[in-house]
């Protein structure tokens, strides 16, 4: 039965669990929670079972790649929630999983896009790298909208008035702050590995992906941003306090929306099975059939 | 079976006369002794808080009536007991029972779902406890009272909104900066009595580093000693603010402490750290302004006192959900003990019947030797069937009739019927 799980069931319950979640600004419920967290938690394991049955061929389709992140930002819905009850996580958390899965069933192609990696380790390591920095910024970008909501509760004395239940803003600068390390580490670890890739595809004389494409560029800058930011926070002082904590998620949010709609909606070799043509005079630099790439309606050979 | 309470409270009764009639720790061990002493057999437990003292009595028997118990309360605090009699309300029965649960679920509070009265009621059947004041009754009373008290404050929000200025302060303003508040640097401007009621909360909320500026520096010492912190003369209040994360204004000056210009000075030295500012001062210590400033959080009386008014809202909101707790709680409660108050005539019941089924089984027995384990378990088997059908009519009717009080006439009428002693 598990094997015939379609995307809808585990959005549904998602839905269902966004909303349960925004009637607690409305009114109260003794057993709401519980339910809450069944419908999310049913979700999961639907999702979950769905990945199951694709495993042999998970990631490598740009749907599998979003669908895997949406899991792992409902995983940390669900630690969140379970731990921080009286918090609204929930409200800020799963309309991203819900455009994550909302992508992933209307923008992308559920068929493998490319052939396989060259190498399987270090491709596996660019793909999860990738998606750990992706789910980092949202996580990040979250803590981040939270932060600003809470000043402005804050700043406006409507800490009571309001029923949204939000962390201190101490909590929400350190998580935002982790989000943006983590999300450099993992990038950084995704644009090394995308390089090792091209490397060994260059020294094969395999099709490269071509440095001036529009999905590294949008990566690349998202990693020299996520750079700039962090070792200014490392050696001014202020810049790694509040607010800025909390704008530096959000212009990382803009550079992944960058990322992933060039990979979408751009004409892209990324992830795709490249020409000569396409390689020539190109530096090596990314990998081969991972990430958001391809699918998308602009990219070569793709289909809505 | 009786229970009866005796008091008077902050309704209706002037914080004079409740001073005059309030028990000490020391107070109320003597006041049960001599209870015991002059009512034998009567259970008793003294609630003194100060918005109520209250007198829970209860007993198998009669229990001492409100001038009874009002002449006792004035020989005690040495008053005249007919200017008491006027201010103490009495209730009994039930209406005692629903009584005391509303007033341990702290819905009979000064300030509704105030945390404090459950503990107290806790003390006084503890103290009353300790002197062999109570009985069956008042056990089984006053640990129902302690157990409705947690199922209104885990059923309701009833508790979960503060309504003290220094409690909203801290836990609701407070708490939406700072996630703890050990590694945090408290500064006290002034020596007020707000100050040293908000540097409790914080303190129970894990605040250590205390520094108080006040203008008569010995003022500032003494405060400072007293939370182990440390005290800086006035002519430091602006260095002091630049190292604060948390600023208590609590001065008695005429006109603003800190100017918006003053705060300038420090700003940069601050490195954009989230201050707040408890400006609990009237007039006010801190210039507006100041609020303005990014990462700050200034609070004023006004919006503390707004924010306590809106919490009370919420907590009356809460009122009917408690109160329907209340009422079936002490409905189960009394059904318990009615029931209980016909259990010795049950007991005696059963005891009597068993005795002429032992024999007559005995005897049934002796006459068929012949009989094997089998046929003889089956005997018993259906002796004891018909004894339950014999015994379950008047049960029931015992039973139905002590859902709405103890059945005396059905108690009496089965004692006499069937012999059964007192």
């Amino acid at each position: 039965m598990l094997a015939s799980v379609h995307i809808v069931c585990f959005a549904t319950s998602y839905a269902v669990a966004l909303v349960l979640e925004i009637s607690r600004l409305v009114f109260r419920s003794g057993v709401r929670g519980a339910v809450m967290l069944g419908f999310a938690g049913t979700g999961w394991i639907l999702h979950t079972a769905f990945l199951y049955y694709r495993a042999s061929s998970l990631l490598s389709s740009s749907q599998d790649w979003y669908l895997l992140a949406a899991w792992v930002l409902v995983l940390v819905y669900l630690y969140l929630t379970w731990f921080h009850p009286q918090q609204h996580f929930g409200v800020f958390l799963l309309p991203l999983v819900l455009g994550l899965v909302a992508t992933a069933r209307w923008f992308t192609d559920p068929q493998p896009l490319a052939r396989e990696p060259i190498s399987k380790v270090w491709g596996g390591v660019h793909a999860v790298s990738i998606l750990l920095a992706t789910v980092s910024v949202l996580v990040g970008f979250a803590a981040g909208v939270m932060y600003l909501s809470q000043v402005r509760r804050l700043k406006g004395r409507r800490t009571l008035l309001a029923p949204l239940r939000l962390p201190s803003l101490e909590w929400l600068e350190r998580a935002s702050g982790r989000a943006i390390v983590v999300s450099l580490l993992m990038t950084g670890v995704g644009v090394l590995s995308g390089v090792m890739l091209n490397v060994i595809n260059y020294r094969r004389h395999d099709p490269v992906l071509p440095w001036n494409d529009p999905f590294v560029l949008a990566t690349l800058g998202m990693f020299a941003w996520l750079l700039g930011a962090t070792v200014l926070a490392a050696c001014y002082r202020p810049a790694r306090r509040g607010r800025k904590v909390a704008y530096l998620t959000l212009a990382s949010f803009v550079f992944l929306a960058i990322a992933l709609g060039m990979g979408l909606f751009m004409r892209t070799q990324h992830g795709r099975p490249r020409t000569a043509a396409g390689a020539a005079g190109a530096a090596p630099l990314d990998g081969q059939n991972l990430p958001p790439a391809a699918g998308g309606r602009g990219s070569p050979g793709g289909g809505p | 079976m009786n229970v009866r309470v005796i008091g008077c409270s902050h309704r209706g009764t002037p914080i004079a006369l409740r001073e005059r009639l309030a028990f000490g720790r020391g107070e109320t061990a003597e006041a049960l002794d001599h209870w015991r002493r002059v009512f034998r057999n009567v259970e008793a437990v003294l609630l003194s808080t100060c918005n109520r003292v209250e007198v829970y009595a209860a007993g198998p028997a009669e229990i001492p009536a409100a001038e009874q118990v009002a002449g006792f309360l004035a020989r005690f605090h040495k008053l005249v007991a007919a200017e008491l009699l006027p201010h103490l309300y009495v209730h009994d029965g039930p209406t005692a029972v629903r009584h005391l649960f509303t007033v341990a679920a702290s819905l009979d509070s000064m300030v509704l779902g105030e945390p404090q009265i459950l503990a107290q009621v806790k003390q006084a059947y503890q103290a009353a406890t300790e002197r062999d004041a109570t009985g069956p009754l008042l056990h089984a009373a006053f640990q129902a009272a302690i157990r409705v008290a947690r199922r209104v404050a885990t059923e309701t929000a009833i508790h979960q909104r503060r309504v003290s200025v220094p409690s909203v302060a801290v836990a609701d303003f407070a708490r939406g900066v700072f996630e703890r508040f050990d590694d945090k640097q408290t500064l006290v401007i002034g020596a007020g009595e707000m100050a040293e009621e908000t540097l409790r909360y914080l303190r129970d909320e894990g605040a250590r580093r205390v520094t108080v500026v006040n203008r008569h520096l010995e003022r500032a010492v003494a405060l400072a000693a007293a939370w182990q912190g440390a005290a800086r003369p006035w002519e430091e209040l602006l260095e002091a603010l630049a190292a604060a994360d948390l600023v208590i204004g609590t001065t008695a000056a005429g006109k603003p402490v800190v100017t918006l210009e003053d705060f300038r000075r420090v700003e940069a030295s601050r490195q954009q750290r989230p201050l707040v500012i408890l400006d609990l001062a009237v007039p006010r210590d801190f210039e507006p302004a100041v609020g303005g400033r990014p990462d700050v959080y200034l609070y004023s009386v006004d919006d503390l006192q707004a924010a306590c008014r809106r919490n009370q809202a919420e907590r009356d909101k809460e009122l009917p959900a408690a109160r329907a707790i209340i009422d079936q709680e002490t409905g189960r409660f009394m059904a318990d003990l009615y029931r209980r108050a016909t259990g010795p005539v049950i007991q005696q019941l059963k005891d009597g019947w068993q005795k002429p089924k032992e024999q007559e089984i005995e005897r049934l027995l002796a006459r068929l030797p012949g009989l094997d384990e089998r046929a003889r378990n089956e005997i018993r088997l259906s002796f004891d069937r018909l004894l339950g059908k014999l015994l379950h009519p008047p049960l029931e009717s015992l039973r139905d009739e002590s859902r709405n009080g103890i059945p005396h006439g059905l108690l009496d009428a089965l004692s006499r019927l069937f012999r059964l002693k007192d």
